[in-house]
């Protein structure tokens, strides 16, 4: 089974329906393009579209609403992390526009000045009492320097909140959000307080002044709203869209696989208050005023409305619903009440002649929230399809394995393993309590380069508090762990992984609700380069090293024979509970390990199944990778293990050869009990 | 006024607002310890609460201008509007639960969360078409008397809103400590399948918590129109921020948590308005409530039930 017969094989479902996908954004796009002159285009032809001047204008609100909508998402949708203040930063990307370009602030004019004035910047503002300084910052210029603006701002207020946990996060943005409209209200020196900023200056394109025309806004949303879905697509489809998701589905696992939680949420924070610095500053030139209350918790609810209706983190989906809520607001509401009255009119009801529904606006949109959340969470457009069962055809793509990993593709999975002697992992005197209880105390481990080592003991005997440990997941109170001859303890989980530990979980910890193809990727996190920057332009480099993520993914699937490479594309929540298990081993491959550490690989396996893994194990360990395992069926111990490690009450009750472990009293009475011993010296 | 009197005026002023906060951060403490949610419905629960309080006061014919009741009767009217108000808005409370809540329990991730906002929302703005937007005056069936306490002022109001918060309060923890049904409520906090198979009926439970959280936050609305002489269709909000803070401060999940940190939110108030500004209030309390989550998100008396994850 080659890689390039296993990519045949996967294209049609890789690719299907992009061609249909392809011919309905062209449409669309052109549609769109045309919108301001369809009217005109249609009177001609003798019909009356009835396309205003305040429809365009409706259309350019839109607009500007899908790509709040498109930010949102990215930090909703992709990173999972529930911002409820979100038009905090459409404010301050609305505020850095309408203070330099107003005449807010004006300090008095000096040769400082002279510089900036020639660059267009400032202009020499005449007055009796002596020339003051008139801020002439232009739009086009403002739009990146809002987005800058606005990102830093998410950064500052993201470094000491995205630590918290995900509801805490909510209620703490809800703040932000509530606070940023307050300080514009209190410092009226600034941004003019209550009132608002006046006179904001219109863009101008070329000598062309936008003034209250719609079209050109119009074409600027329009440019605005394409590039921000292309943003967005690129970086969905990037090793940090990837990375957002991790977090979003397992933020623990998604550390233990090497991504830097702190650093991927500020990422998504940045980059979706950037969107919103953009939009404000587009929204503020196309309004020329900006006062507090265009930007409080309605503003908020109603992006977030958007973003639920179209289908958190579906890029169509949230652009469509922004379109079809905003205009609700503008078209359908309206249209509808005007209905109603004539309905009411018909049938003489007072109460239908003088409803007016575009009040009711925000009132429907609660109600979307709660309908969607109760019947459709995953909105208009869901961000994952639904998908068909393998054909046989598509099961049978790999050809049938048993045993273990084919030596030559584990060779050069791993890549090279060659090492010198001595110890690879070196545990020392590790002691970790919880409260009152000490789950390990002063416990001594080593895994020698190259063995196999494995953890037996009773439950509760701090097996997988060991791992924890070593893994950064849970601090030790006391000890050292030295890995390659440094010290990695009080590392954080991304960063050990990064030194070359990769785990497995007990209790699976995949990302449930990504493709297996994308959770082995995932693995690969913290040996990709690919930045925020790499991402958006995908240069040469960027495409070279995706395409090496791919197929080194593909090799690792094709280790597995026919076990997962039929099912890559599919949801790792629909796999078997063995095949689960062997995606986490692939994605714990994928990471480029120096040590692998299995916690109970074999839990809930068959004996056949159970076989299967202990020989893959082998090979791996053939091969010359390092393993320690937590296991609990002493035959795969036995197998595999050229010394084992016993824990009982958090301590370290013996250690030695299987065999001589087997026979060791004290192991005994821990596992069965003093009767049982007896009874086994007696038979 | 000396600078003595103008504290213990604050003092006055802060307890009475904490005492407000503290009813409102109890529902969402009782709710957030058991289903580690937080709801944001409770907002707005507290906001129809008021509008609940003084329907029931126009009822009894307590207009602005009137004359004061006394008595039994002004026993009688307060009594029964608090009865009134609190079943009122406990039941709504129960409904939100059983329609918007329940079906989402054991959905994963932000769901049941953004649905609270969602509900949140439709009541505001179902007040807000009911009613209008203008503030509405809450007419007072107190008799305006009031004792001077040097230069401080204490009036029958803060009094009232101190007596019927302790009894509140002190009812509440009569409720979790010592019935059956409040030791079924701890339990389920610590563990809600534990407690399931101990025979504790948790839709019961839940059910209980969202409606005694509700029934104190429609006592907390009324008081806040007793106390402002208004209400109007936007005080849920930031009472609401204000309260969430005061429940995460003592310890999110934790009652008498909740209790202590509505009073210091209340002072805090008072006296941040009084040295800096009350435009700034919100300001404050809301970077107390950034510190705290940050710096000790168990709050100052942590939490009662241990983390489920």
């Amino acid at each position: 089974m080659t890689t390039a017969s296993l990519m045949t094989v996967l294209h049609p479902p890789l690719t299907r329906g992009d061609r249909a996908r392809r011919a309905t954004v062209t449409l669309l796009t052109l549609v769109l393009i045309a919108f301001p002159f369809l009217g005109h285009a249609f009177q001609g032809l003798g019909f009356d579209l009835d396309i205003g001047d305040d429809d365009v204008d409706s259309v350019a609100n839109a607009l500007a609403y899908a790509t709040l909508a498109l930010g949102l998402n990215i930090v909703v949708g992709f990173a999972g992390l529930l911002d409820l203040g979100y038009a905090a930063f459409f404010a301050i990307g609305a505020y850095t526009y309408g203070i330099f370009t107003s005449f807010q602030i004006m300090p008095a004019w000096s040769p400082f000045w002279e510089p900036l004035a020639a660059l267009g910047l400032v202009a020499k503002y005449h007055q009796a009492a002596g020339d003051l300084v008139h801020f002439t910052l232009s739009f086009w210029l403002a739009l990146p320097i809002a987005a800058g603006i606005t990102a830093l701002c998410g950064v500052l207020f993201g470094t000491p909140t995205l630590r918290l946990r995900g509801d805490y996060l909510a209620i703490v943005t809800l703040g932000f959000g509530e606070i940023v409209p307050i300080v514009a209200r209190n410092v009226p020196s600034v941004t003019n307080g209550a009132a608002g900023l006046n006179g904001v200056m219109a863009p101008t394109l070329f000598g062309f002044n936008f003034r209250v025309d719609p079209t050109p806004y119009y074409y600027v949303g329009v440019l605005l709203t394409a590039f921000l879905i292309f943003v967005s697509f690129r970086l969905r489809d990037s090793r940090i869209g990837r990375a957002w998701m991790a977090i979003r589905e397992d933020e623990t696992a998604a550390g233990a696989m090497g991504v830097d939680h702190v650093k991927t949420k500020l990422m998504a924070f940045a980059i979706g208050a950037a969107f919103a610095g953009m939009t404000g500053v587009f929204f503020v030139a196309k309004l020329q005023t900006a006062t507090p209350d265009m930007f409080g918790f309605p503003v908020s609810v109603m992006i977030l409305v958007m973003v639920v209706f179209g289908g958190m983190g579906s890029v169509w989906g949230v652009t469509l619903g922004a379109f079809v809520l905003s205009l609700l607001q503008s078209w359908f509401l309206p249209s509808l009440t005007q209905w109603a009255h004539g309905i009411g009119a018909a049938v003489n009801n007072d109460w239908l002649q003088h409803i007016d529904l575009a009040r009711s606006t925000e009132l429907i949109f609660g109600i979307i929230l709660v309908v969607m959340m109760l019947f459709r969470r995953e909105g208009l457009i869901p961000a994952t399809r639904k998908q068909d069962a393998l054909s046989f055809e598509a099961q049978n793509v790999a050809g049938v394995r048993r045993g273990g990993f084919d030596a030559e593709t584990t060779r050069k999975v791993l890549g090279d393993m060659s090492h010198a002697p001595g110890k690879l992992l070196d545990v020392r005197g590790v002691t970790v309590k919880f409260g009152g209880l000490t789950a390990l105390n002063k416990v001594d481990l080593v895994v020698p380069a190259g063995g196999v080592v494995a953890v037996i003991g009773p439950n509760g005997s701090g097996k997988s508090t060991l791992f924890n440990v070593i893994t950064g997941l849970v601090p030790a109170d006391s000890g050292s762990i030295q890995f390659d001859g440094a010290e990695i303890l009080g590392l954080k989980s991304h960063e050990i992984l990064q030194r070359g530990i990769a785990r497995t979980f007990q209790n699976i910890r995949l990302f449930a609700n990504l493709q297996v193809i994308d959770n082995i990727m995932i693995g690969q996190h913290a040996r990709l380069k690919t930045g925020l920057l790499g991402a958006v332009l995908r240069g040469p480099g960027a495409r070279r090293e995706e395409r090496a993520a791919l197929s080194r993914t593909l090799d690792i699937v094709t280790l597995f024979g026919n076990r997962l490479a039929p099912r890559l594309t599919q949801v790792v929540s629909h796999l078997s509970y063995a095949n689960r298990r062997r995606v986490e081993i692939a994605r714990a491959l994928a990471t480029r390990p120096k040590l692998l550490l299995l916690d109970e690989p074999t839990a809930g396996m068959n004996p056949a199944e159970t076989l299967e893994l202990a020989e893959q194990i082998k090979t791996l360990h053939e091969q010359g990778l390092s393993v320690l395992i937590i296991e609990h069926k002493l035959d795969v111990v036995t197998r595999l293990a050229d010394k084992v490690v016993v824990l009982d009450h958090g301590e370290k009750l013996t250690e030695g050869t299987p065999d001589a472990v087997r026979r060791n009293e004290d192991v005994l009475r821990a596992y069965l009990g003093r009767a049982a011993t007896d009874a086994a010296n007696a038979a | 006024m000396t600078t003595a009197d103008v504290y213990l005026q604050q003092v006055i002023n802060g307890t009475s607002l904490g005492a407000m906060y503290a009813l409102l951060a109890l529902g969402f403490t009782l709710v957030y310890g058991i289903l580690e949610l937080i709801n944001f419905s409770h907002f707005n629960v507290f906001m129809v609460g008021s509008f609940v309080g003084l329907g029931m006061l126009e009822l009894f014919g307590v207009e602005p201008n009137a004359a004061a009741l006394t008595g039994f009767a002004l026993i009688g009217v307060l009594v029964a509007t608090f009865a009134v108000t609190m079943l009122a808005s406990g039941l709504l409370g129960v409904v939100i639960e059983r329609v918007a809540l329940r079906p989402l329990r054991n959905v994963k991730g932000p769901a049941a969360m953004i649905t609270t906002i969602g509900v949140s929302y439709i009541l505001f703005n179902l007040v807000l078409l009911g009613v209008g937007a203008d503030a509405k005056n809450f007419p007072s069936p107190l008799p305006s008397i009031s004792f001077a306490i040097g230069g401080a002022v204490l009036r029958l109001r803060e009094i009232l809103i101190w007596i019927a918060s302790l009894l509140l309060m002190g009812g509440l923890t009569y409720f979790v400590q010592f019935t059956k049904m409040g030791k079924a409520m701890r339990a389920t906090a610590q563990d809600p399948d534990a407690a399931r198979m101990m025979g504790v009926e948790v839709d019961r439970v839940i059910i209980m918590a969202f409606f005694l959280g509700s029934a104190l936050a429609g006592a907390g609305g009324l008081m806040f129109g007793l106390y402002y002489n208004l209400t109007s269709y936007v005080i849920g909000f930031t009472t609401g921020l204000r309260a969430f803070t005061a429940a995460v401060l003592g310890g999110i999940g934790n009652v008498p948590g909740a209790m202590v940190g509505g009073v210091l939110i209340g002072l805090i108030e008072a006296f941040g308005s009084y040295w800096i500004s009350a435009a700034w209030a919100d300001v404050i309390i809301f970077s107390i409530l950034v510190l705290v989550l940050v710096f000790k998100p168990a709050g100052l008396f942590g939490r009662l039930a241990p983390n489920k994850s």
